[in-house]
């Protein structure tokens, strides 16, 4: 079964965070491990399985800005917790969801932004930038046009203003380049053999203190939905 | 990649044999007079055929009422007609059997509105009559090695390595006086593109590419409209040539120009550095940038590191260079103890041999000029160099008064030892294959610094320009290695380089 496909036969303009992740995963971008849950006994299960500390999120294809609504619920500890969770959840959420994420917490204060996004000349194009709450302010962002191959991905986040971040950094391990470089490649391609995917934001991209690279949230937009 | 520069739809407008005139008169204020009179002045060899209703003759070169009382086909139609009477004119040279064109005429999609609906008029009858053309609303097209300057300004005819794509006119025909007095060049060849309703920057860039002429491209950039063959064109390209581009519609502001001047949508600043970038494109900051590192870049090879010694005779223009060389990513490494052995015998006590090498002076001037900068340039810990050029004719003109010859017997002299020396820096360059860049507050008129740039040493008016174009050149060996690399692992996809 193909989400996007899925997603834009019902009129969909966008995936679900569960959802976009699905595909992520597909074209070889480590993503966070989540479930979908329908009930909190179900929650507190997958949370066992996934192994504490774990976040808890609503998930709807039309909620695009979870964080504003103030319905993240993070670093849930135990059972109690993520039941608690749960039911904090349902009762903020009136429209309609496809359930409950639950998914692992990924440790690390390394934040980056990734994202796809199409130019009226140059098509298919992937942005890296530096993530976290200062994002917009700190505006340093590097792009390239798909196709592009894992030599010019290195060069790319080469490109970075604040690429030393990158380095070993207050006693944490290199970011895994290579893993990074892949995702971008991977955006590249998923841009130019997706034509139905109009923009994908992956939002934050956390390095963790062993160098691993794991998007935590992400967005796909489809063709025909808002800009 | 073109097999052959004859492929380009180019190659006749770069280089016609002859050339229908469109909107020349004897009224030598119209816009096409003065580009016919600018063909003439600059002495182009091919033949010329003005068209013109009721002329008998332009400028003594026989008229023609229409394009089909032409006794022969010429290569190229020359376009520069009120708006309403493009169309038909573009027309009747498809039916003479005419393939390529220059339309010069504004009015057209810049305009929007009704100019858009002509501009695809046009495009439609070029395609009926398979005519490639550049324009409209374009200036022309310059090939200094044909003496072919289609421009409405006189140019300096001069020849020059510096080839160029322009989305604005001006930057071909305004800066014949610029690049003439600075660095003794004119452009190989020059395309004002205008609203590239048909040839656009990705044909320039293979053109180019492929002319002999031409050892370095210059882009001025507004928009580019073929996003994905543009970067095709230039990665080739780029493996074997320079480009350095200025692109101006990536703030707000200039975005805004940019769709006023030839209707182009301008896209974001960071994303043009990325596609330049992996397309091996220096990007320039500022048109000044764009022709000190066409001329640094197409002047010298290419260094094998980031690495430069620095030559002066005065403290200060060293330092700068120096300072200006950290923020443009060059290293200056300390010299060898081999090197500073050779160097012992030509630095007085006054002199320092860290790098900046100061001389202060030299006890035999000469020595600037050969026996240092050969010991430098052997140095095998640095790549590149940096020379301060304060080099005066005066001084030997007085040395030489003072050896009582006489003034006829000191200006052969004085003529000789600049030649022998300019001649010596650039043979030092070639023979040690590193770049060799000179800076000075002196002009080209200083026989010393013209005599260096006409012998292919790049000679840059201060040091800070002289080290951001080292940086340039840096940069472009960083690129193209990084496209090679690319290159070589996707098999099959390696363009076949021009024989």
């Amino acid at each position: 079964m193909d989400p996007i496909k899925t997603a834009v036969d019902k009129g969909r303009t966008s995936l679900s965070e569960y959802a976009s992740k699905q595909v992520l995963k597909a074209w070889d971008i480590p993503v966070t491990r989540e479930v979908l849950v329908q009930t909190a006994d179900e929650a507190a299960a997958v949370a066992e399985d996934i192994g504490y500390p774990v976040a808890l999120k609503p998930c709807a294809h039309d909620l695009m800005h979870k964080s504003e609504l103030g319905c993240i619920e993070l670093g849930l500890s135990g059972p109690e917790a993520v039941n608690q969770a749960y039911d904090r959840i349902r009762a903020k959420i009136k429209s309609p969801i496809e359930g409950v994420l639950v998914q692992e917490m990924i440790a690390g204060n390394r934040e980056l932004v990734a994202g796809l996004s199409r130019d009226p000349q140059f098509g298919a194009c992937v942005m890296l930038g530096f993530g976290g709450v200062m994002t917009e302010v700190i505006a340093d962002t590097v792009f390239r046009a798909a196709p592009f191959d894992a030599i010019e991905a290195l060069d790319m986040i080469r490109d970075l203003k604040y690429r030393a971040m990158l380095d070993a950094f207050r006693g944490q391990a290199p970011a895994d380049l290579e893993t990074l470089g892949r995702i971008l490649t991977s955006l590249g391609r998923l841009g130019l053999e997706r034509p139905d995917i109009s923009e994908i934001d992956i939002n934050p991209l956390i390095i963790a203190p062993d160098g691993a690279v794991t998007a935590v949230d992400a967005l796909m937009i489809l063709e025909g939905g808002p800009r | 990649m073109l097999s052959k520069i004859s492929e380009s739809p180019l190659y006749k407008i770069a280089r016609p044999e002859s050339i229908a005139f469109f909107g020349a008169s004897n009224n030598f204020s119209a816009m096409g007079s003065s580009i016919l009179n600018a063909i003439l002045t600059d002495g182009y060899e091919g033949r010329i055929f003005p068209v013109h209703p009721r002329e008998k003759k332009v400028f003594n070169l026989e008229a023609y009422a229409r394009v089909q009382d032409l006794p022969a086909v010429p290569d190229l139609a020359y376009i520069v007609l009120p708006t309403k009477i493009v169309a038909e004119t573009l027309r009747a040279c498809g039916e003479k059997g005419i393939r390529r064109a220059v339309i010069v005429t504004a009015g057209f999609n810049e305009v929007r509105g009704e100019g858009t609906a002509r501009q695809e008029e046009i495009k439609a009858i070029a395609r009926e009559y398979g005519i490639r053309f550049t324009g409209p609303n374009c200036i022309g097209v310059v090939n200094s090695h044909i003496k072919l300057n289609a421009t409405f300004l006189p140019s300096q005819k001069r020849t020059g390595f510096i080839g160029m794509a322009s989305q604005s006119g001006s930057f071909i025909t305004q800066m014949f006086d610029y690049l003439g007095p600075r660095f003794g060049q004119g452009f190989s060849t020059g395309f004002s593109l205008g609203n590239e309703a048909d040839i656009d920057m990705a044909d320039c860039i293979r053109y180019l590419g492929a002319c002999p002429d031409t050892r370095a491209i210059a882009l001025y950039i507004e928009s580019i409209r073929r996003g994905r063959e543009f970067i095709e064109a230039a990665r080739e390209v780029s493996l074997t040539k320079p480009i350095v581009a200025f692109y101006v519609g990536g703030s707000e502001t200039g975005k805004k120009a940019c769709l006023s001047h030839t209707g182009s949508l301008a896209g974001p600043d960071r994303l043009y550095d990325g596609v330049f970038k992996q397309c091996g494109i220096i990007r320039a900051q500022s048109v000044e940038e764009l022709f000190d590192f066409c001329y640094a870049l197409g002047s010298c090879p290419l260094p094998g590191g980031n690495r430069a010694v620095i030559q002066t005779h005065s403290g200060g223009p060293g330092a700068a260079a120096a300072d200006a060389c950290g923020r443009a990513g060059i290293d200056l490494p300390t010299l060898s103890p081999a090197t500073l052995e050779k160097l012992g015998a030509y630095v007085p006590h006054t002199g320092s041999v860290s790098n900046p090498v100061d001389l202060t002076y030299t006890k035999n001037p000469l020595d600037f000029f050969h026996a240092i900068p050969k010991i430098l340039l052997e140095e095998e810990g640095a790549d590149s160099m940096l020379v301060y050029f304060l080099a005066s004719a005066a001084m030997i003109h007085r040395a030489l008064a003072g050896m009582g010859l006489t003034k006829a017997e000191i200006d052969a002299q004085v003529e000789k030892i600049v030649e022998e020396q300019c001649a010596s820096v650039a043979a030092l360059m070639t023979a040690h294959n590193k770049p060799l860049l000179g800076f000075s507050f002196l002009t080209r008129e200083n026989p010393f610094i013209a005599g260096l740039q006409d012998k292919g040493v790049p000679v840059l008016p201060s040091p800070e320009r002289a080290a951001k174009a080292l940086g340039a050149i840096v940069e472009y060996k960083r690129l193209r290695e990084k496209l090679a690399r690319s290159f070589e692992k996707a098999p099959g996809s390696k363009p076949q380089a021009e024989t």
